[in-house]
């Protein structure tokens, strides 16, 4: 693990202490993910409006909590501000308000909008002939949605290549509608796919700047709660809890000793 | 067409109708014209998503699948994001009513007038859908406009908002309309003792004028809810309701045969009108 990205684990956990608020596993599983993401595309933080900067959208909702720690450690606002978790006034919901937040480019947490929101964005930015891109990261959970399949396919049918989405595998779908071999299934559609370890930046980047001929579906395999043996092994439990203090102590050192 | 020549930012999705009519749009703006085919939830989305980065776009197919079946898409896409779109339908009501209750709709303009900052239009003619059209579209905001293939041919003085007093006799009954039933409506109680108001903005509605006739008795008459709804927003009126049962129409034949089963045509709207106007006392 990179030590970027487990301070990233780090900063959820005291959140999600603090706060008694956050899905931990469904934020460690995007965590290397989102990391790679801000890597490769144009932004600004000083500048969240920047017209030339590209777009990311977090359809998985859910992990807003890791979206923030990514976005406070860029620069789009004050790191003790994440303190303010869930909070009535904060800014920072658990899922996240485009309106409130500087850097999200929109408001998610009901499963299969943001994707059909980045294939309506990537289409206007075509038509306007501009250079930015669009990446969407999407749940194996949420493809359970039906709009998810939709849009992929329009994705597919306008050719969209400057729609990149990546899809984490993170096993969610296992405890209830299994969506199994989502590469050929995306394949199937009429996109570009590749398969990486999700939890590799490297891999990751290198098929997030490989130039695309359409749509393309970066199959990201995951884990839930990567990083912290007692997540992993544990997802029903974990899946929406926020640790004790004993249990934010044996976590923390689970980090420490965990090789990703 | 006449629009999109003038504004580039106008952008057509079509859920695989009425694609004939628009293929002048088609040949001269194929980047601006998509096709995107049956699947009404993603073209809510990727409307709001054009809108966003700057469009302002068209979405455009049968009524109860782009409202009924796209609700929380235009809830959470366009109006909770705050990214704008004008959904514009065709089938309202009964206009098809001989394929049965899956294609008629009648409950759009009330479900989506329930959503912050949702502009609700009703369109009645060609003449105000081509008014309300032109001055709505460009606003960013989501605009829903209800278009039927029976419009009326009654010409009413048009501006968004603003509700139109088509009788004012001092009765003590006020029938409230709106859309194209205003056609059997107007007809029914021509020579009869009761003020008439109609609207084309179903939301938002025209308070000050409801209010004028909070005196009186007023008696929505709707081939739809919502507008009953509406007309309620403002306190202490005495309104009753007449359009639709409590039940699907499971009848097929035409618009009028169902309009006539349900009490919306002119004979039916007549005697129900000349019942409440007998009531006594005035404003």
């Amino acid at each position: 693990m990179i030590p970027v990205c487990k301070e990233i684990r780090q900063d959820i956990l005291r959140i999600s202490r603090s706060s008694g608020h956050g899905h931990i596993g469904t934020c460690f599983s995007v965590v290397e993910i989102l990391h790679a993401i801000y890597g490769v595309i144009r932004h600004d933080p000083k500048n969240p409006s920047w017209e030339e900067r590209d777009i990311f959208i977090l359809s998985k909702g859910h992990a807003a909590l890791g979206h923030y720690c990514v976005l406070a450690r860029l620069g789009y606002f004050d790191i003790k501000e994440l303190d303010s978790f869930g909070a009535f006034m904060s800014r920072l919901g658990c899922h996240a308000d485009r309106h409130k937040v500087p850097g999200v480019e929109a408001s998610t947490g009901s499963l299969g909008h943001g994707i059909g929101l980045a294939v309506g964005m990537a289409l206007a930015l075509r038509i306007k002939k501009s250079g930015r891109r669009v990446i969407v990261v999407v749940g194996d959970g949420e493809a359970n949605e039906g709009s998810v399949w939709e849009a992929v396919l329009v994705a597919a049918d306008l050719k969209l290549a400057n729609l990149t989405v990546i899809y984490d595998d993170n096993r969610s779908h296992s405890r209830g509608l299994q969506i199994c071999n989502p590469a050929e299934k995306f394949a199937a559609f009429g996109c570009e796919v590749a398969e990486v370890n999700g939890h590799d930046v490297g891999e990751l980047r290198t098929e997030l700047v490989k130039k695309q001929g359409t749509v393309k579906v970066v199959v990201a395999g995951t884990k839930k709660g990567a990083g912290c043996r007692t997540i992993e092994d544990n997802q029903y439990e974990w899946h929406r809890k926020s640790p004790s203090d004993a249990e934010l102590e044996t976590l923390l050192r689970e980090l420490d000793e965990k090789t990703i | 067409m006449e629009l999109a020549a003038q504004d580039d930012r106008i952008a057509l999705i079509l859920g695989d109708v009425s694609v004939y009519l628009f293929s002048d749009f088609q040949e001269k703006y194929p980047d601006r014209f998509y096709n995107m085919g049956i699947c009404e939830n993603t073209l809510i989305s990727v409307t709001a998503g054009l809108s966003s980065q700057g469009f302002r776009p068209f979405v455009h197919t049968i009524t109860p699948f782009i409202t009924e079946r796209s609700f929380e898409q235009i809830k959470v896409d366009m109006r909770y994001n705050g990214f704008g779109g004008n959904i514009v339908s065709c089938g309202a009501s009964f206009d098809y009513a001989w394929d049965g209750a899956t294609h008629h709709c009648y409950t759009d303009l009330a479900i989506l007038r329930l959503l912050p900052g949702m502009e609700v239009l009703q369109p009645g003619s060609r003449k105000e859908l081509d008014l309300l059209l032109r001055s709505r579209y460009n606003n960013g905001q989501a605009t829903y406009f209800r278009l039927s293939d029976h419009p009326h041919d009654i010409d009413v003085p048009v501006e968004f908002g603003k509700g139109v007093l088509l009788k004012d006799r001092g009765a003590s009954v006020t029938v409230m309309t709106a859309g194209p039933i205003l056609g059997n409506v107007l007809e029914a109680c021509r020579d009869l003792d009761v003020n008439l108001v109609y609207f084309h903005t179903i939301k938002p509605i025209d308070k000050e004028l409801v209010r004028r006739f909070k005196n009186t008795k007023i008696l929505v008459i709707h081939d739809a809810f919502g507008l009953y709804e509406a007309v309620c927003e403002v306190p202490e009126l005495s309104v009753s309701y007449h359009g639709l049962p409590d039940a699907f129409c499971g009848w097929y034949g035409t618009l009028n045969d169902i309009r006539k089963k349900i009490g919306l045509d002119t004979v039916s709207l007549r005697e129900l009108i000349r019942q409440k106007a007998g009531a006594p006392g005035k404003r």
